[in-house]
């Protein structure tokens, strides 16, 4: 048993002594059996999940086999599945996202880790020039669904080559899908939804939740759809809306708001590419008060869009301008990491700008 | 067996057209006229399109010329329809080897609602899976790290297929090239890598490109086998590739073949003028002097297959009227509208496709204010 299986059990084993009911004793069809997890169990479940389940999925990158990956996503994984399908390659990001295209158009579904999401450059002709493009220029002859997992964000005191959030670059190229999870439960159902499709999907984990964000997931073999926002909470004053690693201090602010008489609601993206227009809309139309919050720099940031298609499309339910909370047009700090960082502060801060308007 | 390294390129026809002393062969009269006729047809399809390009019937075109035997070696070396090929952009001759008609190069030059691509790319990016052609990507080199990833999941699969690498001298100094070739060395990828060596990328000549005293010494860098064949020779090229790629079935690694050649037209008729600006018309003379299909002319002939005058013609007039037909049905099959440009960027067709559909429907079918033109 590896060391992940038995935290999983440990995990399982601590969830039914909450109350929770396990699966053998009584099934449940309701409520289902849940175990609790890190976000980056969820991502390791998820991968070992997959290879059970389809012979074609293959893991592969920088250190992901023996050493189970730099933050240990891969723990375990090239132990119960042998070094064919679970293995290291050299350390060339632009192989290692050009194989996954070439394994994937040749019938494979590799899900390829880029070790930090800050040094997939390299590997960004292989995602512009080949995998998002080789479906739509061959008139959909050839496909190469394929996942790059890589960790994302700030908050590590990891400098600007260990912090950034490149997610943009990416949903500015047609033909890639771009997700990322903030929570265990997302992050399970999203890396099956994105090794099952048939799309290229760059899968951004933010890495200061993956063992800070923790949570019930159930142990069926559910699959959240690619494009769906997730309400953490209902409201009706204004409307939190981020994605990855702010989620938490968009929680935060909620409940600081909260405090004081104000109902907000909290959205998470989970998806970027493609986006929930949907829930976005519903949410700006109730509320009329809008604050986006990534931690991207803001120029170019994907919230831009996010912005403009609300003013656009229900500009006459707008009580006040939609405010964007965003990282800082420098490259990423190291010392002043938590500065950089919008925080439940800053997000706070904009919400009550909107409220007073 | 092929000697890896050598220091003369290998060769199976001597320029007068003999066999090399040593040197054998296997193919029947018949195979080696379907030779003759794949790189005439090759030669007459650049012949064709140039016309058609000065017509204004299709937007760009790249010869390859001079490079007839390189291409159709590398095509007749593999099995057709098994073997995968992840090509470049000059590689016409290549597609038209490996099955793809005439139709389908031309529908694809032309961009017409018969090409397989639905007109997504500009000319000189064809591609289908029953060739096992890979539609190819403009950007340089960066066909080599997905060859690789294809034979990474031919070798796990199980099988005896191999995939070929092809691109030009040019690629050899892209950073994908060397990512790749070092990928398919560690993992014993079944890739074999050809460098269409025609000694120019665009302007740039090849001792500009590398100090590499050759591009196939590469290899031993890397730790796989470095090959070089005269690429003006159909016979040694076909010969290296399908000894190459036979050896890679059973589990032998990658290999760098470089076949020696030249591009004896510019680079593309966006710089027509080559000897004008940056080469001499001597060092094209030397080479159109050792033109491909001219040796392989005085080789047949001295096998008792000599092609007549009248049946040159005869044959080139064939190649130019099926040329003509493809054009004809490509045009005649209209162009690709407005309805097709959203899809094939997914699987699905997410919301903000579905929603930009609509607002192009709307424009296209005259219901927004102002006309936008090309419709």
């Amino acid at each position: 048993m590896t060391a992940t299986e038995e935290k999983r059990d440990e995990a399982a084993v601590q969830a039914a002594g909450e109350g929770v009911q396990p699966k053998r004793e009584q099934p449940n069809p309701v409520q289902p059996p849940t175990v609790t997890m890190t976000l980056i169990q969820a991502v390791n479940e998820g991968m070992r999940g997959e290879l059970r389940r389809d012979p074609r999925v293959l893991v592969f990158g920088e250190d992901v086999g023996a050493r189970g990956g730099v933050f240990l996503a891969t723990a375990g994984l090239q132990a119960e599945f042998g070094e064919r399908r679970v293995f290291d390659t050299p350390l060339s990001e632009g192989a290692i996202v050009g194989a996954a295209v070439g394994m994937a158009a040749r019938g494979l579904r590799p899900i390829a880790e880029i070790q930090f999401a800050d040094y997939i450059g390299p590997g960004f002709d292989q995602l512009t020039s080949q995998a998002a493009k080789l479906r739509y220029r061959s008139g959909g002859q050839f496909t190469c669904p394929l996942v790059i997992r890589t960790p994302s964000g700030g908050g590590v005191k990891g400098g600007h080559h260990h912090s950034q959030s490149p997610e943009a670059y990416y949903c500015h190229t047609p033909g890639l899908k771009v997700v990322m999870p903030s929570t265990p439960y997302d992050a399970l159902g999203l890396l099956r939804a994105a090794v099952r499709g048939e799309d290229p999907v760059m899968f951004f984990e933010p890495k200061r939740l993956y063992r800070a964000a923790k949570g019930e997931v159930p142990t069926s073999d559910y699959v959240i759809e690619l494009g769906r926002a997730a309400v953490r909470q209902q409201g009706t004053d204004v409307s939190l809306i981020g994605y990855g690693g702010v989620m938490p201090d968009l929680q935060k602010a909620a409940e600081a708001l909260a405090a004081e008489g104000v109902s907000a609601e909290v959205i998470d993206l989970r998806s970027l590419v493609p986006w929930d227009r949907e829930a976005v809309m519903a949410s700006a139309a109730k509320t009329g008060r809008v604050v986006l919050v990534s931690e991207a720099p803001r120029i170019g940031n994907f919230m831009g869009e996010v912005a403009s298609s609300i003013q656009e499309e229900v500009f006459d339910s707008l009580l006040a301008p939609v405010l964007q909370v965003a990282g800082f047009d420098t490259p990423y700090p190291y010392v002043q990491d938590r500065i950089y960082l919008p925080g439940a502060g800053r997000i706070l801060d904009a919400a009550v700008r909107a409220l007073n308007y | 067996m092929l000697e890896a390294f050598p220091t003369q390129p290998f060769q199976v026809i001597l320029e007068d057209g003999h066999l090399r002393p040593g040197a054998t062969f296997d193919q029947t009269p018949a195979q080696l006229r379907e030779l003759w006729e794949s790189m005439t047809l090759v030669r007459e399809f650049d012949r064709k399109l140039v016309t058609l390009l000065r017509q204004g019937r299709t937007t760009f075109y790249a010869q390859a010329s001079g490079m007839e035997a390189t291409q159709i070696g590398i095509a007749r070396g593999l099995r057709p329809g098994h073997d995968w090929v992840w090509g470049y952009y000059r590689d016409q001759g290549v597609a038209l080897g490996l099955g793809l008609s005439l139709t389908d190069v031309v529908a694809q030059m032309v961009g017409s609602n018969n090409d397989l691509n639905k007109g997504r790319q500009m000319p000189h990016h064809s591609g289908s899976p029953a060739s096992r052609f890979v539609s190819g990507s403009s950007s340089i080199a960066s066909q080599v790290p997905p060859a690789v990833g294809m034979a990474m999941a031919q070798s796990y699969l199980g099988l005896d297929e191999v995939t070929v690498c092809t691109f030009g001298d040019g690629a050899t100094s892209e950073g994908d090239w060397h990512a790749g070739i070092n990928m398919a060395a560690v993992k014993n990828a079944p890739c074999l890598f050809i460098c269409e060596n025609n000694q120019w990328a665009i302007s740039t000549p090849v001792e500009r490109q590398t100090r590499s005293e050759s591009i196939h010494i590469k290899a031993r860098a890397y730790g796989m086998p470095g090959y070089f064949v005269d690429g003006n020779d159909v016979l040694a090229v076909q010969q290296a590739v399908r000894e190459l790629a036979d050896s890679m079935r059973g589990g032998g690694g990658p290999a760098l073949l470089e076949c020696l050649t030249y591009r004896v037209g510019s680079h593309s008729n966006a710089d027509a003028d080559a000897e004008k600006n940056y080469r001499s018309r001597e060092q094209v003379r030397g080479w159109t002097d050792r033109d491909p299909i001219t040796r392989f002319e005085r080789f047949l002939a001295l096998q008792g297959q000599e092609i007549g005058s009248q049946e040159r013609a005869d044959f080139v007039a064939g190649v130019h009227r099926q040329i003509e037909e493809a054009v004809q049905q490509a045009e005649s099959s209209g162009v690709p509208g407005w309805q097709t440009m959203l899809d094939d960027v997914y699987s699905d067709t997410p919301v903000h496709l579905r929603r930009t559909y609509e607002a192009l429907r709307q424009e296209q079918t005259g219901q927004a204010m102002h006309v936008q033109e090309g419709g």
